[in-house]
């Protein structure tokens, strides 16, 4: 499959994997975990850069946001303190949903993103959590909001740059609620819908703000604006969740593909949504 | 074809082998003679092909084999100690864990890495860590057994034991 690959480079510094990145000429290719990259099976590809050992694999506090480096494995994501209590362990969560133990111990954040699959599971979480993306070239580093960042992946503009870093605000106050919410076919299957939602009430139980993100519903994971924009103020009941959950459907754009209907797929954004909802209500100490 | 020397302990050896950069682990350890190692799926699906490298369960089809460079991988032919059995390979026997073979290098594999972190797990545990080695024959409850009956064996080191409903393999 990849007979046509002349060299194989483990650099130990981000710049160096730049350098090689650039000198590939468009035929060089990121390695982390390989799980995507390998079943992509791409035969143009002449060179592969093994990011695993550039300093990538981390997570830090800094101040007031959380910095996963991109070769962070979801197993690494998973077992995290840091990770596990930011946001109510949503990153976590949805880590421990990607795939099976042995692709979890290898793939990475980085991959997960950039690999750009509608369907990625830590992106609907990174949407409602406002992260940013680090990308690094020959020009030095940029921060890219992730919408920006899906938005731009495979222009000319981000074509020779590596992922470095993801960062995430770390939430605080109090009365918040998140969820991921996934539906696959089994426990390790790739997503037909994922929803991440998070939202803050007042003492009143008022919605001061509401986060709403779908995947596999759209060219790239989609924030739910409208849906977001008519619950703030509300209070959080039964009937603002249900409004809510009739209105995403009318946000996304899903196809028929191997995994499910269009119909289906609108249909479970519903759901998924009300779901996601409850559960955030609850973490917030609302009762439905 | 251009190539590249790969140097990795296999089963407690080292070896050094001439591999082409796009080499995937899978067909390196079959061309080498590691038949243990089974072809599966190709797509990291179902396990079958499933190693430790330093440790932790890989799935060799989705590895380049240029990726294990220094690492110690271990294949199933590396478990048993001469003619001593690993428990988890005499466990799977006792209680008739396989039926046609193909999946078990994997599952022993799977459940190898999950003893050698959590020595006493719950029957959840145990199906969450062998989700992904897939069973065309028989089913999953006879090697689960096999690898709870393997993991009573070895010195009990937690008071208490976690017992949660099965909730991966179904």
């Amino acid at each position: 499959m990849f007979e046509q690959v002349e060299a194989f480079y483990r650099p130990s510094s981000v710049r160096e994997a730049i350098r090689l990145l650039e000198g590939g000429k468009g035929r060089a290719r990121v390695v982390a975990g390989g799980t995507d990259l390998v079943v992509g099976g791409d035969s143009t590809v002449r060179a592969l850069i093994d990011i695993t050992h550039s300093g990538l694999t981390y997570i830090r506090k800094q101040g007031g946001v959380c910095a996963i480096g991109a070769a962070t494995t979801m197993a690494e994501l998973e077992q995290s303190p840091a990770i596990r209590g930011l946001a109510g362990g949503l990153l976590a969560r949805a880590a421990a949903t990607c795939g099976s133990v042995q692709i979890r111990g290898v793939a990475t954040v980085g991959g997960n993103i950039a690999n750009g699959s509608p369907a990625a599971d830590l992106v609907t979480p990174l949407l409602v959590l406002d992260a940013v993306v680090v990308v690094a070239d020959a020009n030095g580093r940029r921060k890219l909001p992730i919408p920006e960042y899906l938005a731009a992946r495979g222009t000319k503009g981000l074509r020779r740059s590596l992922l470095v870093e993801v960062t995430v605000p770390r939430p605080l106050g109090r009365r918040c609620g998140w969820s991921f919410q996934k539906l696959g076919r089994t426990a390790l299957d790739i997503s037909v819908v994922n929803v991440a939602a998070g939202l803050q009430v007042d003492a009143s139980g008022r919605i001061q703000w509401a986060r709403l993100s779908l995947g596999a519903v759209a060219p790239t994971a989609i924030r739910a604006g409208v849906a977001e924009e008519n619950l703030r103020g509300r209070r959080l009941d039964a009937e603002a969740v249900a409004e809510a959950a009739e209105g995403v459907m009318r946000e996304v754009s899903p196809i028929t593909d191997i995994r499910a209907s269009a119909a289906y797929r609108r249909e479970m954004c519903r759901v998924l949504t009300r779901r996601a909802l409850e559960e955030c209500a609850a973490q917030a100490g609302c009762a439905l | 074809m251009k190539t590249m020397e790969l140097r990795a302990t296999v089963n407690g050896q080292p070896r050094q082998w001439t591999i082409a950069p796009g080499d995937l682990l899978l067909d390196v350890l079959r061309r080498e003679g590691f038949f243990g190692v089974k072809r599966g799926c190709e797509k990291g699906e179902c396990g079958s092909c499933a190693v430790l490298v330093d440790g932790r369960l890989v799935n060799s089809c989705l590895m380049f084999a240029a990726q294990v460079e220094g690492c110690e991988v271990l294949t199933i032919e590396g478990l048993a100690e001469g003619e001593q059995l690993d428990p988890i390979q005499g466990a799977f026997l006792d209680h008739g864990a396989a039926q046609c073979g193909f999946c078990t290098p994997g599952m022993i594999l799977a459940a190898k890495a999950l003893l050698n972190k959590n020595p006493h797990p719950s029957e959840a545990e145990v199906r969450e860590a062998m989700a992904g080695v897939l069973c065309r024959c028989t089913g999953y409850i006879k090697p689960v057994e096999a690898v709870l009956a393997a993991a009573k064996q070895q010195p009990a080191k937690r008071a208490t034991r976690k017992r949660e409903p099965a909730q991966v393999m179904r």
